[in-house]
Protein backbone atom coordinates (compact mmCIF):
# COMPACT_ATOMS: atom_id res chain seq x y z
CA UNK A 1 0.00 0.00 0.00
CA UNK A 2 0.98 3.72 -1.01
CA UNK A 3 2.20 5.60 1.91
CA UNK A 4 -1.56 6.58 3.67
CA UNK A 5 -2.70 9.63 2.65
CA UNK A 6 -4.67 12.82 4.60
CA UNK A 7 -7.09 15.72 4.84
CA UNK A 8 -5.92 17.72 7.77
CA UNK A 9 -8.59 20.54 9.35
CA UNK A 10 -7.40 23.20 10.93
CA UNK A 11 -10.72 25.00 12.45
CA UNK A 12 -8.85 27.57 14.12
CA UNK A 13 -7.84 29.06 10.34
CA UNK A 14 -11.35 28.40 8.80
CA UNK A 15 -12.95 32.04 7.58
CA UNK A 16 -16.34 30.28 6.68
CA UNK A 17 -15.76 31.53 2.86
CA UNK A 18 -16.90 27.96 2.12
CA UNK A 19 -14.43 27.75 -1.26
CA UNK A 20 -14.41 24.27 -0.50
CA UNK A 21 -17.85 23.67 -0.56
CA UNK A 22 -18.02 25.21 -3.60
CA UNK A 23 -14.80 23.33 -4.85
CA UNK A 24 -16.54 20.50 -4.34
CA UNK A 25 -19.78 20.64 -5.86
CA UNK A 26 -18.43 21.95 -8.81
CA UNK A 27 -15.29 19.15 -9.13
CA UNK A 28 -17.89 16.53 -8.31
CA UNK A 29 -20.55 17.99 -10.39
CA UNK A 30 -23.53 17.86 -7.31
CA UNK A 31 -26.63 19.28 -7.98
CA UNK A 32 -27.74 22.26 -6.57
CA UNK A 33 -30.40 22.22 -3.69
CA UNK A 34 -32.95 23.67 -1.91
CA UNK A 35 -31.21 26.01 0.81
CA UNK A 36 -31.87 24.92 4.48
CA UNK A 37 -32.64 28.22 6.46
CA UNK A 38 -30.73 27.23 9.90
CA UNK A 39 -31.04 30.25 11.79
CA UNK A 40 -26.82 31.29 11.13
CA UNK A 41 -25.11 30.98 8.03
CA UNK A 42 -24.69 26.90 7.61
CA UNK A 43 -26.25 25.40 4.85
CA UNK A 44 -27.15 22.77 4.75
CA UNK A 45 -27.67 21.69 8.33
CA UNK A 46 -26.08 18.59 7.32
CA UNK A 47 -24.53 16.61 4.93
CA UNK A 48 -26.80 15.32 2.51
CA UNK A 49 -26.14 13.14 -1.23
CA UNK A 50 -25.43 16.39 -2.63
CA UNK A 51 -23.23 18.38 -0.29
CA UNK A 52 -20.16 16.21 0.37
CA UNK A 53 -18.25 19.44 2.07
CA UNK A 54 -19.89 21.15 4.43
CA UNK A 55 -18.79 24.27 6.94
CA UNK A 56 -20.22 24.13 10.17
CA UNK A 57 -20.89 27.69 11.67
CA UNK A 58 -21.00 27.31 15.53
CA UNK A 59 -21.65 30.01 18.70
CA UNK A 60 -20.23 29.16 21.36
CA UNK A 61 -20.83 31.90 24.51
CA UNK A 62 -17.28 32.00 26.35
CA UNK A 63 -15.61 29.96 24.12
CA UNK A 64 -12.89 32.68 23.17
CA UNK A 65 -9.80 32.94 25.35
CA UNK A 66 -11.05 36.53 26.75
CA UNK A 67 -14.30 35.01 27.80
CA UNK A 68 -16.54 36.38 24.67
CA UNK A 69 -18.29 34.45 22.15
CA UNK A 70 -16.35 32.20 20.18
CA UNK A 71 -17.36 32.07 16.62
CA UNK A 72 -16.36 28.44 15.28
CA UNK A 73 -16.01 27.59 12.20
CA UNK A 74 -15.36 23.75 10.92
CA UNK A 75 -15.20 22.55 7.24
CA UNK A 76 -16.49 19.05 7.82
CA UNK A 77 -15.91 16.09 5.41
CA UNK A 78 -16.54 12.16 5.45
CA UNK A 79 -13.47 11.28 7.92
CA UNK A 80 -12.16 8.24 6.14
CA UNK A 81 -11.99 6.15 8.92
CA UNK A 82 -9.06 3.87 9.39
CA UNK A 83 -11.97 1.26 10.62
CA UNK A 84 -15.33 2.45 9.04
CA UNK A 85 -18.54 1.43 10.11
CA UNK A 86 -20.03 2.23 6.21
CA UNK A 87 -16.87 -0.52 4.96
CA UNK A 88 -17.70 -3.08 7.29
CA UNK A 89 -21.25 -3.04 7.27
CA UNK A 90 -21.59 -2.97 2.67
CA UNK A 91 -23.11 -6.22 1.83
CA UNK A 92 -21.89 -5.88 -1.58
CA UNK A 93 -18.37 -4.87 -1.57
CA UNK A 94 -19.45 -1.36 -3.18
CA UNK A 95 -17.93 0.28 -0.18
CA UNK A 96 -13.77 0.11 -0.48
CA UNK A 97 -10.26 1.34 0.86
CA UNK A 98 -8.47 2.32 -1.85
CA UNK A 99 -4.35 2.25 -1.79
CA UNK A 100 -4.19 5.45 -0.66
CA UNK A 101 -5.88 4.49 2.75
CA UNK A 102 -9.30 6.63 1.42
CA UNK A 103 -12.54 4.71 1.66
CA UNK A 104 -14.68 5.33 -1.66
CA UNK A 105 -17.82 4.27 -2.79
CA UNK A 106 -18.09 2.16 -6.18
CA UNK A 107 -21.38 3.79 -7.71
CA UNK A 108 -21.67 0.50 -10.28
CA UNK A 109 -21.74 -1.91 -7.50
CA UNK A 110 -23.76 0.02 -4.80
CA UNK A 111 -27.57 -1.25 -4.80
CA UNK A 112 -29.02 1.00 -2.25
CA UNK A 113 -29.49 -1.15 0.62
CA UNK A 114 -28.78 2.00 2.91
CA UNK A 115 -27.06 -0.01 5.82
CA UNK A 116 -23.63 1.82 5.49
CA UNK A 117 -25.90 5.44 5.99
CA UNK A 118 -27.37 3.61 9.44
CA UNK A 119 -23.79 2.50 10.41
CA UNK A 120 -21.38 5.71 9.70
CA UNK A 121 -20.99 7.04 13.55
CA UNK A 122 -20.82 10.19 11.49
CA UNK A 123 -24.23 10.37 9.61
CA UNK A 124 -21.76 11.03 6.29
CA UNK A 125 -23.29 8.69 4.28
CA UNK A 126 -26.70 9.88 2.41
CA UNK A 127 -28.69 8.22 -0.01
CA UNK A 128 -29.27 9.55 -3.28
CA UNK A 129 -33.12 9.53 -4.54
CA UNK A 130 -32.05 9.62 -7.89
CA UNK A 131 -29.01 7.44 -8.52
CA UNK A 132 -30.53 4.86 -5.76
CA UNK A 133 -27.37 4.89 -4.51
CA UNK A 134 -25.25 6.03 -0.95
CA UNK A 135 -22.97 8.58 -1.62
CA UNK A 136 -20.22 10.49 0.01
CA UNK A 137 -16.83 12.04 -0.24
CA UNK A 138 -14.75 10.60 -2.55
CA UNK A 139 -11.38 12.28 -1.03
CA UNK A 140 -11.51 13.58 -4.98
CA UNK A 141 -10.69 10.35 -5.91
CA UNK A 142 -9.76 10.90 -9.45
CA UNK A 143 -7.56 14.25 -8.53
CA UNK A 144 -6.07 11.66 -5.99
CA UNK A 145 -4.58 9.11 -8.79
CA UNK A 146 -3.45 11.66 -10.80
CA UNK A 147 -0.95 13.56 -8.46
CA UNK A 148 -3.51 16.25 -7.57
CA UNK A 149 -4.39 17.12 -3.92
CA UNK A 150 -9.02 17.46 -3.32
CA UNK A 151 -10.40 19.87 -4.76
CA UNK A 152 -11.38 21.60 -1.38
CA UNK A 153 -8.16 21.51 0.10
CA UNK A 154 -7.04 23.16 -3.32
CA UNK A 155 -9.35 25.90 -2.74
CA UNK A 156 -9.31 26.45 0.87
CA UNK A 157 -7.25 29.77 0.82
CA UNK A 158 -6.48 29.82 4.68
CA UNK A 159 -5.18 26.58 4.47
CA UNK A 160 -7.03 25.51 6.94
CA UNK A 161 -7.44 22.52 4.93
CA UNK A 162 -4.28 20.78 4.25
CA UNK A 163 -4.24 18.03 2.22
CA UNK A 164 -0.77 15.89 2.39
CA UNK A 165 0.43 11.86 3.92
CA UNK A 166 -0.68 11.23 7.09
CA UNK A 167 2.46 10.94 8.98
CA UNK A 168 3.48 14.51 8.00
CA UNK A 169 0.18 16.13 8.42
CA UNK A 170 0.07 14.67 12.22
CA UNK A 171 3.54 15.95 13.00
CA UNK A 172 2.37 19.43 11.76
CA UNK A 173 -0.81 19.54 13.69
CA UNK A 174 0.79 18.46 17.14
CA UNK A 175 2.68 21.81 16.92
CA UNK A 176 -0.01 23.73 15.67
CA UNK A 177 -1.82 22.61 19.28
CA UNK A 178 1.09 23.80 21.20
CA UNK A 179 1.32 27.01 19.34
CA UNK A 180 -2.48 27.55 19.95
CA UNK A 181 -2.25 26.63 23.69
CA UNK A 182 0.25 28.56 24.36
CA UNK A 183 -2.26 31.29 23.04
CA UNK A 184 -4.63 30.73 25.62
CA UNK A 185 -6.64 28.32 23.67
CA UNK A 186 -7.19 25.72 26.41
CA UNK A 187 -9.51 23.68 24.15
CA UNK A 188 -7.40 23.35 21.29
CA UNK A 189 -7.11 19.69 20.49
CA UNK A 190 -6.97 16.90 17.90
CA UNK A 191 -9.91 15.16 16.78
CA UNK A 192 -8.89 11.88 15.19
CA UNK A 193 -5.50 12.05 14.93
CA UNK A 194 -4.22 9.18 17.05
CA UNK A 195 -4.23 6.28 14.65
CA UNK A 196 -4.37 4.37 18.20
CA UNK A 197 -7.49 6.23 19.01
CA UNK A 198 -11.17 5.41 18.12
CA UNK A 199 -11.93 3.94 14.95
CA UNK A 200 -8.33 3.25 14.04
CA UNK A 201 -7.61 7.22 13.46
CA UNK A 202 -9.60 9.32 11.09
CA UNK A 203 -7.64 9.83 7.55
CA UNK A 204 -9.79 13.18 7.49
CA UNK A 205 -9.08 14.54 11.40
CA UNK A 206 -9.27 18.27 12.77
CA UNK A 207 -7.90 20.30 14.91
CA UNK A 208 -10.95 21.71 16.76
CA UNK A 209 -10.73 25.06 19.15
CA UNK A 210 -13.79 23.03 21.85
CA UNK A 211 -14.60 20.34 23.06
CA UNK A 212 -15.63 17.78 19.92
CA UNK A 213 -19.56 17.81 21.74
CA UNK A 214 -19.69 21.66 20.47
CA UNK A 215 -19.03 20.62 16.83
CA UNK A 216 -21.60 17.76 17.00
CA UNK A 217 -19.23 15.53 16.98
CA UNK A 218 -19.17 12.09 18.79
CA UNK A 219 -16.43 11.92 21.89
CA UNK A 220 -15.46 8.31 21.38
CA UNK A 221 -17.12 7.04 18.61
CA UNK A 222 -17.04 3.27 18.53
CA UNK A 223 -17.16 0.94 15.61
CA UNK A 224 -20.60 -0.70 15.10
CA UNK A 225 -19.93 -3.84 14.05
CA UNK A 226 -17.78 -4.14 18.11
CA UNK A 227 -21.37 -5.33 18.31
CA UNK A 228 -21.45 -8.20 16.42
CA UNK A 229 -19.88 -11.01 18.41
CA UNK A 230 -21.86 -10.46 21.63
CA UNK A 231 -25.38 -9.88 19.94
CA UNK A 232 -24.62 -12.86 18.20
CA UNK A 233 -23.75 -14.69 21.33
CA UNK A 234 -26.77 -13.34 22.74
CA UNK A 235 -28.87 -14.68 19.99
CA UNK A 236 -27.45 -18.01 19.97
CA UNK A 237 -28.21 -18.63 23.81
CA UNK A 238 -31.86 -17.60 23.06
CA UNK A 239 -31.74 -19.88 19.80
CA UNK A 240 -30.61 -22.89 22.57
CA UNK A 241 -33.46 -22.04 24.91
CA UNK A 242 -36.07 -22.26 22.18
CA UNK A 243 -34.70 -25.04 20.72
CA UNK A 244 -34.23 -27.38 23.71
CA UNK A 245 -37.79 -25.98 25.25
CA UNK A 246 -39.17 -27.29 21.64
CA UNK A 247 -37.46 -30.64 22.05
CA UNK A 248 -38.98 -30.90 25.82
CA UNK A 249 -42.39 -29.82 24.86
CA UNK A 250 -43.21 -32.20 21.79
CA UNK A 251 -41.40 -35.15 24.01
CA UNK A 252 -43.67 -34.80 26.86
CA UNK A 253 -46.97 -35.90 24.27
CA UNK A 254 -44.77 -39.34 23.67
CA UNK A 255 -45.33 -40.84 27.10
CA UNK A 256 -48.79 -40.09 27.37
CA UNK A 257 -50.51 -41.65 25.50
CA UNK A 258 -54.07 -41.30 23.62
CA UNK A 259 -53.53 -43.66 21.00
CA UNK B 1 -26.37 16.25 19.61
CA UNK B 2 -24.79 13.98 17.21
CA UNK B 3 -25.55 14.62 13.77
CA UNK B 4 -26.77 10.78 12.67
CA UNK B 5 -28.59 9.89 9.21
CA UNK B 6 -31.03 7.31 9.28
CA UNK B 7 -31.64 4.65 6.87
CA UNK B 8 -35.59 5.72 6.13
CA UNK B 9 -36.15 1.53 6.01
CA UNK B 10 -40.08 1.69 5.28
CA UNK B 11 -42.50 -0.72 7.01
CA UNK B 12 -42.39 -3.48 4.38
CA UNK B 13 -38.95 -4.31 5.73
CA UNK B 14 -40.79 -4.84 9.33
CA UNK B 15 -43.06 -7.03 7.29
CA UNK B 16 -40.35 -8.57 5.76
CA UNK B 17 -38.72 -8.59 9.66
CA UNK B 18 -41.64 -10.25 10.66
CA UNK B 19 -42.29 -12.89 7.96
CA UNK B 20 -38.61 -14.42 7.88
CA UNK B 21 -38.66 -14.61 11.54
CA UNK B 22 -42.35 -16.64 11.11
CA UNK B 23 -40.76 -19.02 8.78
CA UNK B 24 -37.97 -19.50 10.81
CA UNK B 25 -39.89 -19.93 14.18
CA UNK B 26 -42.29 -22.71 11.71
CA UNK B 27 -39.55 -24.57 9.84
CA UNK B 28 -37.92 -25.03 13.27
CA UNK B 29 -40.84 -26.04 15.20
CA UNK B 30 -41.97 -28.68 11.93
CA UNK B 31 -37.92 -29.84 12.29
CA UNK B 32 -38.23 -31.04 15.66
CA UNK B 33 -41.90 -32.22 15.45
CA UNK B 34 -40.56 -34.27 12.73
CA UNK B 35 -37.71 -35.53 14.24
CA UNK B 36 -39.25 -36.72 17.63
CA UNK B 37 -42.20 -38.37 16.26
CA UNK B 38 -42.70 -38.49 12.37
CA UNK B 39 -45.83 -40.00 12.40
CA UNK B 40 -47.45 -38.75 15.21
CA UNK B 41 -46.89 -34.94 14.62
CA UNK B 42 -47.51 -35.09 11.05
CA UNK B 43 -49.85 -32.49 10.85
CA UNK B 44 -47.35 -29.99 12.94
CA UNK B 45 -44.10 -30.46 10.37
CA UNK B 46 -46.96 -30.36 7.36
CA UNK B 47 -48.11 -27.08 8.88
CA UNK B 48 -44.77 -25.86 9.71
CA UNK B 49 -42.87 -27.12 6.36
CA UNK B 50 -45.54 -25.40 4.31
CA UNK B 51 -46.15 -22.50 6.11
CA UNK B 52 -42.72 -21.79 6.21
CA UNK B 53 -42.37 -21.53 2.48
CA UNK B 54 -45.64 -19.22 1.77
CA UNK B 55 -44.47 -16.91 4.82
CA UNK B 56 -40.93 -16.89 2.83
CA UNK B 57 -41.87 -16.54 -0.57
CA UNK B 58 -42.94 -12.18 -0.08
CA UNK B 59 -39.42 -11.80 1.32
CA UNK B 60 -37.07 -11.87 -0.86
CA UNK B 61 -39.25 -9.69 -2.83
CA UNK B 62 -39.84 -7.30 -0.16
CA UNK B 63 -36.15 -6.66 -0.12
CA UNK B 64 -35.14 -6.36 -3.81
CA UNK B 65 -38.28 -3.72 -4.37
CA UNK B 66 -36.70 -1.80 -1.11
CA UNK B 67 -33.35 -1.49 -2.89
CA UNK B 68 -32.14 1.65 -4.69
CA UNK B 69 -31.65 -0.44 -7.58
CA UNK B 70 -33.05 -3.50 -7.38
CA UNK B 71 -31.67 -5.03 -10.58
CA UNK B 72 -28.16 -4.90 -8.51
CA UNK B 73 -30.01 -7.70 -6.06
CA UNK B 74 -27.66 -9.96 -6.74
CA UNK B 75 -24.92 -8.12 -6.36
CA UNK B 76 -25.18 -9.22 -2.41
CA UNK B 77 -23.57 -12.47 -3.03
CA UNK B 78 -20.27 -10.42 -4.26
CA UNK B 79 -19.05 -10.65 -0.76
CA UNK B 80 -19.02 -13.03 2.18
CA UNK B 81 -18.33 -10.23 5.13
CA UNK B 82 -19.04 -11.97 8.51
CA UNK B 83 -18.57 -8.53 10.07
CA UNK B 84 -22.09 -7.57 8.21
CA UNK B 85 -25.36 -8.75 9.63
CA UNK B 86 -26.94 -7.87 6.03
CA UNK B 87 -24.48 -9.36 3.82
CA UNK B 88 -24.38 -12.81 6.38
CA UNK B 89 -28.62 -12.38 6.05
CA UNK B 90 -28.54 -12.35 2.39
CA UNK B 91 -26.78 -16.00 2.20
CA UNK B 92 -29.00 -16.82 4.98
CA UNK B 93 -31.69 -16.34 3.32
CA UNK B 94 -30.71 -18.28 0.22
CA UNK B 95 -29.58 -21.17 2.24
CA UNK B 96 -33.10 -20.96 3.74
CA UNK B 97 -35.03 -20.73 0.61
CA UNK B 98 -33.49 -23.74 -0.87
CA UNK B 99 -34.61 -25.91 2.48
CA UNK B 100 -37.69 -24.37 2.68
CA UNK B 101 -38.36 -25.39 -0.85
CA UNK B 102 -36.84 -29.06 -0.36
CA UNK B 103 -39.10 -29.49 2.84
CA UNK B 104 -41.85 -28.04 1.52
CA UNK B 105 -41.58 -30.13 -1.69
CA UNK B 106 -41.00 -33.61 -0.22
CA UNK B 107 -44.05 -32.71 2.25
CA UNK B 108 -45.83 -32.40 -0.98
CA UNK B 109 -44.63 -35.83 -2.31
CA UNK B 110 -45.77 -37.70 0.81
CA UNK B 111 -49.13 -36.33 0.88
CA UNK B 112 -49.20 -37.68 -2.68
CA UNK B 113 -48.06 -41.09 -1.73
CA UNK B 114 -44.83 -41.03 -3.43
CA UNK B 115 -42.54 -39.99 0.04
CA UNK B 116 -41.94 -43.47 1.05
CA UNK B 117 -37.84 -43.11 0.54
CA UNK B 118 -37.59 -39.56 1.74
CA UNK B 119 -37.44 -39.72 5.20
CA UNK B 120 -33.50 -39.10 5.93
CA UNK B 121 -33.71 -36.50 3.38
CA UNK B 122 -36.49 -35.01 4.79
CA UNK B 123 -34.73 -34.99 8.11
CA UNK B 124 -31.39 -33.91 6.83
CA UNK B 125 -33.22 -30.19 4.73
CA UNK B 126 -35.13 -30.09 7.69
CA UNK B 127 -31.88 -29.95 10.37
CA UNK B 128 -29.62 -27.63 7.85
CA UNK B 129 -32.32 -25.40 7.41
CA UNK B 130 -33.21 -24.98 10.65
CA UNK B 131 -30.09 -23.75 11.75
CA UNK B 132 -30.69 -21.35 8.50
CA UNK B 133 -34.67 -20.42 10.31
CA UNK B 134 -33.10 -19.79 13.53
CA UNK B 135 -30.33 -17.63 11.96
CA UNK B 136 -33.21 -15.65 9.41
CA UNK B 137 -35.25 -15.13 12.79
CA UNK B 138 -32.16 -13.26 14.76
CA UNK B 139 -30.21 -11.70 12.17
CA UNK B 140 -32.22 -8.73 12.22
CA UNK B 141 -31.95 -8.15 15.71
CA UNK B 142 -27.63 -8.08 15.12
CA UNK B 143 -28.06 -5.80 12.10
CA UNK B 144 -29.82 -3.47 14.35
CA UNK B 145 -27.18 -3.68 16.90
CA UNK B 146 -24.37 -3.49 14.97
CA UNK B 147 -25.25 0.78 13.59
CA UNK B 148 -24.59 3.88 14.96
CA UNK B 149 -27.78 4.30 15.66
CA UNK B 150 -28.52 5.31 19.31
CA UNK B 151 -31.34 3.30 20.14
CA UNK B 152 -30.22 -0.24 18.14
CA UNK B 153 -26.65 0.05 19.50
CA UNK B 154 -26.98 1.62 23.10
CA UNK B 155 -28.92 -2.29 24.37
CA UNK B 156 -28.19 -5.71 24.33
CA UNK B 157 -30.19 -8.66 23.37
CA UNK B 158 -31.96 -7.37 19.51
CA UNK B 159 -31.11 -10.38 17.71
CA UNK B 160 -32.33 -12.86 20.72
CA UNK B 161 -35.32 -10.59 21.31
CA UNK B 162 -36.17 -11.32 16.96
CA UNK B 163 -35.23 -14.95 17.50
CA UNK B 164 -37.74 -15.47 20.44
CA UNK B 165 -40.37 -13.46 18.24
CA UNK B 166 -39.67 -15.96 15.15
CA UNK B 167 -40.23 -18.53 17.73
CA UNK B 168 -43.37 -17.50 19.02
CA UNK B 169 -45.23 -16.09 15.96
CA UNK B 170 -43.86 -19.38 14.03
CA UNK B 171 -45.68 -21.49 16.71
CA UNK B 172 -48.76 -19.03 17.11
CA UNK B 173 -49.46 -19.85 12.89
CA UNK B 174 -48.76 -23.36 13.07
CA UNK B 175 -51.21 -23.80 15.47
CA UNK B 176 -53.62 -21.39 13.96
CA UNK B 177 -53.12 -23.28 10.52
CA UNK B 178 -53.89 -26.47 12.10
CA UNK B 179 -56.93 -24.63 14.13
CA UNK B 180 -58.25 -23.38 10.82
CA UNK B 181 -58.31 -26.72 8.76
CA UNK B 182 -59.76 -28.83 11.47
CA UNK B 183 -57.47 -30.52 13.27
CA UNK B 184 -57.96 -28.82 17.10
CA UNK B 185 -57.09 -32.60 18.45
CA UNK B 186 -54.08 -33.01 16.52
CA UNK B 187 -51.37 -34.89 18.72
CA UNK B 188 -48.85 -31.54 18.24
CA UNK B 189 -51.49 -29.03 19.89
CA UNK B 190 -50.36 -29.15 23.45
CA UNK B 191 -46.88 -28.69 22.77
CA UNK B 192 -47.35 -26.12 20.53
CA UNK B 193 -49.42 -24.32 23.34
CA UNK B 194 -46.15 -25.01 25.70
CA UNK B 195 -43.94 -23.33 22.83
CA UNK B 196 -45.66 -20.38 22.57
CA UNK B 197 -45.61 -19.66 26.16
CA UNK B 198 -41.86 -20.45 26.56
CA UNK B 199 -41.24 -18.21 23.43
CA UNK B 200 -42.98 -14.94 24.85
CA UNK B 201 -41.59 -15.69 28.24
CA UNK B 202 -37.80 -15.53 26.40
CA UNK B 203 -39.47 -12.33 24.48
CA UNK B 204 -40.55 -10.64 27.50
CA UNK B 205 -36.86 -11.40 29.51
CA UNK B 206 -35.35 -10.04 25.92
CA UNK B 207 -37.23 -6.61 25.65
CA UNK B 208 -36.66 -6.39 29.35
CA UNK B 209 -33.03 -6.87 29.03
CA UNK B 210 -33.19 -4.15 25.90
CA UNK B 211 -35.21 -1.37 27.63
CA UNK B 212 -32.90 -1.83 31.13
CA UNK B 213 -29.58 -1.81 29.08
CA UNK B 214 -30.40 0.91 27.05
CA UNK B 215 -31.32 2.81 30.19
CA UNK B 216 -28.10 1.71 31.47
CA UNK B 217 -25.23 2.40 28.74
CA UNK B 218 -23.06 5.17 29.11
CA UNK B 219 -24.47 6.79 26.01
CA UNK B 220 -26.60 10.39 26.91
CA UNK B 221 -27.84 9.59 23.14
CA UNK B 222 -28.79 6.10 23.75
CA UNK B 223 -31.01 7.07 26.80
CA UNK B 224 -32.48 9.98 25.26
CA UNK B 225 -33.52 7.93 21.99
CA UNK B 226 -35.19 5.17 24.49
CA UNK B 227 -37.63 7.94 25.53
CA UNK B 228 -39.02 7.79 22.22
CA UNK B 229 -40.03 4.24 22.42
CA UNK B 230 -41.22 4.23 26.38
CA UNK B 231 -42.34 7.54 26.35
CA UNK B 232 -42.56 9.77 23.27
CA UNK B 233 -44.24 9.17 19.84
CA UNK B 234 -43.96 5.43 20.36
CA UNK B 235 -45.01 4.42 23.58
CA UNK B 236 -48.41 3.65 22.79
CA UNK B 237 -47.64 1.11 20.73
CA UNK B 238 -44.76 -0.35 22.30
CA UNK B 239 -46.01 -0.57 26.22
CA UNK B 240 -50.06 -1.23 25.28
CA UNK B 241 -49.52 -3.06 21.69
CA UNK B 242 -46.22 -5.02 21.19
CA UNK B 243 -45.86 -5.29 25.75
CA UNK B 244 -49.74 -5.58 26.74
CA UNK B 245 -51.91 -7.23 24.21
CA UNK B 246 -49.02 -8.98 22.17
CA UNK B 247 -47.13 -10.50 24.55
CA UNK B 248 -48.83 -10.57 28.51
CA UNK B 249 -52.54 -10.84 27.82
CA UNK B 250 -51.52 -14.23 25.02
CA UNK B 251 -49.05 -15.33 28.20
CA UNK B 252 -51.74 -14.79 30.39
CA UNK B 253 -54.38 -16.64 27.75
CA UNK B 254 -51.58 -19.41 27.15
CA UNK B 255 -51.12 -20.45 30.69
CA UNK B 256 -54.96 -20.49 31.69
CA UNK B 257 -54.62 -22.65 28.03
CA UNK B 258 -52.76 -25.43 29.66
CA UNK B 259 -55.76 -27.05 31.46
CA UNK B 260 -58.38 -26.25 29.38
CA UNK B 261 -57.31 -26.95 26.05
CA UNK B 262 -59.29 -24.68 24.57
CA UNK B 263 -59.50 -24.34 20.91
CA UNK B 264 -61.38 -20.83 20.70
CA UNK B 265 -58.42 -19.78 23.88
CA UNK B 266 -55.09 -21.19 21.67
CA UNK B 267 -56.57 -19.28 18.22
CA UNK B 268 -57.19 -16.32 20.62
CA UNK B 269 -53.70 -16.50 22.16
CA UNK B 270 -52.15 -17.23 18.33
CA UNK B 271 -53.80 -13.61 17.01
CA UNK B 272 -52.51 -12.01 19.92
CA UNK B 273 -48.88 -13.55 19.75
CA UNK B 274 -49.02 -12.55 15.88
CA UNK B 275 -49.88 -9.02 16.16
CA UNK B 276 -47.68 -8.51 18.87
CA UNK B 277 -44.98 -10.12 17.31
CA UNK B 278 -45.16 -7.35 14.58
CA UNK B 279 -45.42 -4.55 16.62
CA UNK B 280 -42.80 -5.27 18.79
CA UNK B 281 -40.05 -5.27 15.33
CA UNK B 282 -42.00 -2.56 13.98
CA UNK B 283 -41.98 -0.01 16.83
CA UNK B 284 -38.58 -0.25 17.60
CA UNK B 285 -37.71 -0.28 14.04
CA UNK B 286 -39.31 2.66 13.92
CA UNK B 287 -38.25 4.17 17.41
CA UNK B 288 -34.84 3.33 16.24
CA UNK B 289 -35.76 5.69 13.45
CA UNK B 290 -37.04 8.79 14.35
Amino acid sequence: MARTLAMFTDTSLCIGCRACQVACKQWNELDMEVPDWTGSYQNHTHFTDKTFRLVRFIEEPGGKPNGELAWLLMSDVCKHCADAGCLNACPTGAIYRTEHGTVNINQDVCNGCRYCVSACPFGVVSFNEQTGTAKKCTFCNDRIHNGLGPACAKACPTESIQFGFRDELVGRAQKRVEVLKSLGFKEAQLYGADSNGFLGGLNAFFLLLAKPATYGLPDNPRLPQKNVLVESVLSIGSALLVGLGALVAFRQRRGGGEE
Amino acid sequence: MALLQSPHWPVLIDVYFFLGGLAGGAFVIATIANLLDARRFRDVSRAGYYLALVALIPCPIILIVDLGVPVRFMNMMRTFNLLSPMSMGAWALLGFSACAFLAALITLLEDAGRGRNLGRAKTAVGVVGAFFGFFLAAYPGVLLSATAQPLWAGGHALGALFLAVGASTGAAAVALVLLLVGRRAADGMTPLRTMLVLALVIQLVAVAVFVLTVQGSDSVASAHALTTLTSGAYSLTFWLGAIVVGSVLPLLIGLADFKRRSPGLTALAAVLVLVGGFLVKYVIVAAGQA
